[in-house]
């Protein structure tokens, strides 16, 4: 009964196939019609991160957002569209996607006066381009029961031998460890940076695997005794409402790494403005709106990371875990080292 | 089969070419354009990177990745000719329930497979907490546990989920194989299977096998998060790691290269064998009846990959969502649902009609050079989804771009940001379904009957619509409703080309999944499950009619 009600309609719609395929195309052109007073984003930062911001601005200024999130390609996206994309502002969570957009030069400069004073020089783009909103460190954690407090004080201790099947770390191919290679060959070289990454590969645990938490997870399960992540992770597992979590977070210690010497290694989110934007004026509006206090402290307060504009304090629980020095390296250091961080990572095996 | 083809093609062969040919060809082209944008980006500078990765990861890629199609090949082999098998065959208990629950697991996408597995065999899952408590271990260190997240476990995630794609159609090949057959191998004391079962369905397990291989040379959501380097994992680490789209493309057509070979292989194969049968079966098959034990063994032989491919996932699911008490946010998760049936039903739809409109040209009326064009323009299947939609966006955007030259609007668009590239996407990729189901269902039709209704006066249409249409629309259905459950997984095109503020439950589901919210992701998990129930229950009568 359904089935030939079914082939019925296949037939009718077969008979009529060149009406059906032209509709549908049009049903695109009908998607997309164009508002007055509103700010199109394409993000690479997770939708329900960015759902708190969308909203503050929307209650603040009566701006109206629209998003497409996506993990990749957005930039191929935005380049494909031209001139006719209409994507007003762009989001992403490295360094090296904002390179990638600059690269490919989809961004547009901006000159405010507003950004440029909450956003310090070496963590936006010299152009106005694009700029950072916030800051996370990659820390190291360590075992609180089988490793001393001390024991591990720079990302380069990972590299001694004594540590040899105790090291835990996602694929060294993800952005995050491509990002923190980088900082290190920006330290001391390709070559030195190829041997301290040998060297961690040798004092692998197990084959580079899982996220971050699957890090803490596996120091707690007692798999390994120190493990790489980014600094946000522990605050997500320790408040969050996962029980086991809490768990996984009370057994390991946090090191800010490079205290006694350059600093923490920080990556940033960010954005800027798409070159060929239809509301470019609530474009700017709206990174401006990211950069002030009450944007500025959803960071912390949604993802334990930390403010971008050095006025801004970061809450509570983000000053109990200490202050810390940062790595002052202009941060597009990092975007124009990840090939050579990638092949790095490519030749040892991480 | 091979008469048809003959005669199809001596008859072809005298006609002009006509509206048929010509709308085929347009279709084909159309369904090339994307595939074809991709290979020209490949064709740029790569920068000397193809060095580098020969001496570093390269042949790791491509070790894992043959690696994992060989795995995954033998496992969903097995799994889907084994369960085809006894379900025609023989008689046991359950067999008519299994009959349609063993293609639930096609409604299951791999990588939440995945995620589920992880949580089930882990260190902390059921499985090894209830082995410590067993055996009184303390320590990972105590004992040995297989890591789920390598080959090993990616090799059982997709087979168990992918071996529908097999069981379906060596089932109908098992059962349109004359009875007289097996009877003649019973005579000469020789296996049913062997000799007779397992050869005549050779052309079925190889195009349900090519369909499986191309999803495994695609897949990126599974080995992802195994940790399994394949081809895939290195093309996002040359493009997003290096910024080298151009070496992407070129690594992405590696994977292209290896099922096109392997087909052409197996058509090469072929091409000594003839398959033809002559007559309709005298009499049905009738399944045999078994012993306690053989009763036995078919029930296990069917509960293996059910249990792999369903009960434990969705056991997960379940249990994430009993747990979870997240019935807040079931209003959000139905408006998505409604998004995703509508992309869904159109792509189904529209898969549906070009399929048939391409196989009936290329069949009646279009000649041997239609036939191979179809095929080719069906491979966009093989393509990893992110990168196929890069090569759909780059078409979309030169088709776009004419659009505006013609309406004089520079932001006049026709298919970028709405639902219309969507649709051209599900068509590009999943073509190659619908055109599979819908060509064995013309190649099962005798190859007279197009002759038989014209000598009886019926035009060329009029046949079609009389006679071939209403023979084949079971398999039209049986294409549709598949190319509905794929779409209603595809997960890495819908995320790049999708509208603003547009969620299918694919993308809601790995939104969630991918921040470790893997309680808040089991429902709209479990709903793509519940919404490809019942196009597999469909499916499964279809099946059954054309059997």
């Amino acid at each position: 009964m359904l089935s030939s009600c079914i082939f019925r309609t296949l037939r009718d719609g077969l008979r009529a196939l060149p009406v059906t395929l032209f509709s549908l195309l049009m049903l695109g052109g009908i998607v997309q019609s164009v508002h007055a007073s509103e700010v199109n984003i394409y993000s690479h930062r997770q939708q329900f991160l960015l759902q708190p911001f969308l909203d503050a601005f929307t209650a603040e200024t009566g701006i109206k957002t629209n998003v497409v999130y996506a993990s990749k390609g957005l930039a191929q996206r935005l380049q494909a569209e031209g001139e006719a994309s209409p994507a007003d502002v762009i989001l992403t969570v490295d360094i090296a996607r904002l390179g990638e957009y600059a690269d490919l030069d989809l961004l547009a400069p901006v000159s405010s006066d507003i950004l440029n004073a909450n956003i310090p020089a070496h963590l936006r783009a010299t152009d106005g381009r694009w700029f950072a909103f916030s800051t996370r460190a990659r820390i190291v954690v360590t075992s609180k029961e089988r490793v001393a407090d001390g024991a591990i004080k720079d990302f380069e201790d990972l590299a001694d031998p004594q540590w040899q099947g105790r090291i835990c770390t996602r694929q060294g191919s993800h952005v995050y460890n491509r990002a923190l290679m980088a900082s290190i060959i920006a330290a001391h070289g390709e070559a030195a940076a190829t041997e301290w990454g040998k060297a961690l590969v040798a004092n692998l645990a197990r084959r580079p695997q899982g996220n971050d938490r699957a890090q803490a997870k596996a120091i707690f399960e007692g798999q390994c005794d120190i493990g790489i992540m980014n600094h946000y992770y522990f605050g997500k597992m320790m408040f969050g409402d996962k029980p086991e979590q809490r768990d996984w977070a009370n057994a390991i210690r946090l090191v800010f790494t490079n205290q006694e010497n350059r600093g923490a290694h920080v990556n940033i989110s960010g954005g800027g403005v798409a070159k060929h934007s239809p509301n470019r004026d609530a474009a700017v509006q709206f990174l401006e709106f990211l950069t002030q206090t009450t944007a500025q402290q959803l960071y912390g307060e949604i993802n334990f990371e930390y403010p971008a504009n050095p006025s801004v304090d970061p809450g509570g629980v983000l000053q109990s875990w200490g202050s810390f020095n940062r790595d002052e390296l202009n941060i597009e250091k990092l975007s124009e080292l990840a090939p050579s961080a990638q092949m790095i990572i490519d030749r040892i095996g991480w | 089969m091979v008469a048809t083809f003959l005669s199809s093609w001596a008859h072809v062969r005298s006609r002009r070419a006509d509206g048929w040919s010509i709308g085929a060809l347009s279709l084909c082209l159309l369904l090339l354009g994307p595939v074809v944008a991709l290979i020209l980006k490949a064709l740029g500078d790569s920068g000397g990177l193809w060095g580098h990765l020969l001496d570093t990861v390269l042949l790791r890629y491509i070790s894992n990745t043959l690696v994992l199609m060989v795995g995954v090949g033998i496992l969903a082999c097995l799994f889907g000719v084994a369960t085809a098998w006894v379900i025609t065959r023989y008689e046991f208990p359950g067999r008519i329930l299994f009959e349609w629950m063993l293609l639930l697991p096609a409604a299951i996408p791999a990588y939440i497979v995945a995620y589920t597995y992880t949580d089930f065999f882990e260190y902390a899952g059921p499985v090894q907490s209830q082995l410590r408590m067993l055996f009184g271990w303390t320590r990972p260190s105590d004992y040995w546990f297989p890591e789920i997240r390598s080959l090993g476990g990616a090799t059982l995630v997709m087979a168990s989920v992918l071996y529908p794609y097999i069981y379906m159609v060596t089932r109908i090949a098992f059962r349109l194989t004359p009875a007289s057959l097996f009877e003649i191998a019973l005579v000469h004391r020789k296996s049913q299977f062997w000799a007779v079962g397992l050869p005549l369905a050779r052309p079925a397990i190889t195009a349900g096998l090519a369909l499986v291989l191309m999803e495994v040379v695609s897949d990126f959501g599974t080995v992802e998060y195994f940790a399994v380097e394949t081809l895939t994992l290195g093309i996002f680490n040359v493009w997003l790691g290096m910024n080298n789209i151009v070496a992407a493309a070129q690594i992405s057509l590696v994977g292209f290269v290896f099922i096109l070979s392997l087909l052409g292989l197996e058509l090469y194969a072929r091409s000594r064998q003839r398959f033809a049968s002559t007559s309709r079966a005298t009499h049905a098959l009738r399944p045999l009846h078994l012993d306690l034990r053989g009763q036995t063994a078919c029930i296990l032989v069917c509960c293996i990959p059910l249990l792999f491919g369903f009960v434990i996932p969705v056991g997960v699911l379940l249990k994430f969502v009993l747990t979870g008490g997240l019935v807040g946010n079931v209003l959000a998760i139905a408006e998505v649902l409604g998004g995703s049936v509508l992309v869904a039903g159109m792509a189904a739809l529209l898969i549906t009609l070009v399929s048939t409109f391409i196989v009936l040209a290329a069949t009646y009326r279009g000649g041997a050079a239609l036939r191979r064009m179809a095929m080719v323009a069906s491979t966009g299947y093989a393509v990893p989804g992110t990168m196929l939609a890069i090569g759909v966006l780059i078409f979309a955007g030169s088709v776009d771009r004419s659009f505006a030259a013609v309406t004089g609007d520079g932001r006049a668009s026709l298919l970028l940001g709405g639902v219309g590239i969507l649709i051209l996407a599900y068509l590009v990729r999943f073509q190659a379904v619908g055109y599979g189901a819908v060509l064995s269902g013309i190649r099962r039709l005798p190859d007279n009957m197009m002759g038989a209704s014209r000598v009886l006066g019926n035009g060329f249409t009029s046949s079609l619509r009389r006679v071939i249409l209403p023979l084949l629309s079971g398999s039209m259905v049986a294409g549709g409703l598949l190319v509905f459950v794929d779409v209603m997984k595809e997960l890495p095109m819908t995320l790049l080309l999708r509208p603003f503020d547009f969620e299918t439950l694919a993308t809601y589901t790995y939104q969630l999944a991918k921040d470790e919210m893997l309680e808040e992701a089991a429902l709209p998990a479990l709903m793509i499950v519940i919404a490809g129930l019942l196009p597999v229950i469909l499916m499964n009568r279809m099946l059954r009619r054309t059997e």
